[in-house]
């Protein structure tokens, strides 16, 4: 093996490590596994859960670089589609969640106790908006 | 001999009416000798004017002040927070279905342009086309199986987050939101205290 070679495995470590330490810490800041052992009180799971964050990383960056056909029936990807919106939707709600927008639009509008339905058009408009774009959007 | 001791603990946050008065009762948590306890009960420690506004603050020092005052050999001890905050309470101003349903669409619609525009900055069409042809070894251009529990997924995942499904609480902790409002109320707490409290700031001349 060359320098050459060497030096590119050596960059796409690196890249690798960078992006992979990011994500990880992208998942922290938002704390979806804490909230998700939270709801299931399954805290003592905790390791088991960052080893299917980590191999999910790998298995999907592996999948997405050989593309491989594994010819399986595609009713399974209803089950693929249903968790990996969840983990999106979760993402998302963890985000406004970080920015802080609901506590400032409740006190400045002062609709404290209304604030689900508000919650409700976000939860609406994630669901219609990504529904319209597969369904209508795409095709013009 | 009697017992002249008195123990105050100020309460965080108060509610009162515009121009109410405000007793030493009102704010704060008081251990004492019954005769004693009626007495300081009824101390006065602030007329609510309109210009205060919304916010006032109490300060230890003041009620302690007052209740000196009143009767100078009153030994007394502070338990707790050093101040309470005043919040005048008027009118609630009822929000208006309008007011309220344009809020609602304009999250709706706000949250709708966002999530396509997120789905288009990440190219989830190519993503999700090129993870089908992996699954079942069949290319399509518009691979729905996935995308519509995709799509029914986002808001699901939302609202496990906030855990608005679980309308009985599930465990005794409180969700997110509830903790991350309790957060902003304690920020501002802290900033009102710093800023409205004009015993705090003081400027040598």
């Amino acid at each position: 093996m060359n320098m050459r070679s060497l030096f590119v495995i050596f960059i796409g470590l690196a890249g690798g490590l960078s992006v992979g330490a990011g994500y990880v810490a992208f998942l922290t800041v938002l704390g979806i596994i804490p909230r998700l052992t939270q709801l299931s009180k399954t805290m003592k799971m905790i390791q088991l859960y960052e080893w299917a964050v980590v191999l999910g990383a790998i298995v999907g960056t592996i999948a997405i670089l050989q593309e491989p056909h594994m010819h399986l029936p595609s009713v399974l990807l209803i089950g693929f589609g249903l968790a990996g919106g969840i983990f999106v939707g979760m993402m998302a709600a963890a985000l406004t969640e970080v920015l802080n927008v609901w506590p400032i639009l409740a006190k400045r509008i002062g609709i404290e106790d209304k604030i689900v339905i508000l919650m409700m058009a976000l939860v609406f408009g994630k669901i219609l908006g990504s529904l319209f774009q597969w369904m209508y959007f795409v095709d013009h | 001999m009697l017992e002249k001791t008195v123990y105050i603990r100020l309460r965080h946050r108060v509610f009162v009416q515009p121009k109410d008065k405000i007793f030493l009762k009102d704010i704060a948590q008081i251990i004492a000798e019954n005769a004693l306890h009626k007495q300081i009960n009824d101390c006065m420690l602030y007329q609510v004017k309109t210009e205060d506004r919304n916010i006032i603050i109490i300060d230890i020092l003041h009620v302690v002040e007052s209740i000196k005052k009143m009767n100078p050999t009153i030994d007394i001890q502070v338990v707790g927070p050093s101040q309470t905050i005043i919040e005048v309470v008027y009118k609630k101003r009822k929000i208006s279905p309008v007011y309220f349903l344009l809020i609602w669409f304009l999250l709706f619609f706000g949250s709708m342009l966002t999530i396509m525009n997120f789905h288009e900055d990440v190219s989830m069409q190519d993503a999700q086309q090129k993870l089908y042809k992996i699954m079942t070894g069949e290319s399509v251009e518009k691979p729905l199986l996935f995308q519509i529990p995709y799509s029914i997924g986002l808001g699901l995942g939302m609202i496990i987050f906030f855990n608005h499904v679980f309308k009985k609480r599930l465990n005794e902790e409180p969700s997110p939101l509830e903790v991350e409002m309790f957060n902003y109320q304690q920020d501002l707490d802290r900033y009102v205290v710093m800023h409205e409290n004009k015993e705090n700031m003081s400027r040598k001349e």
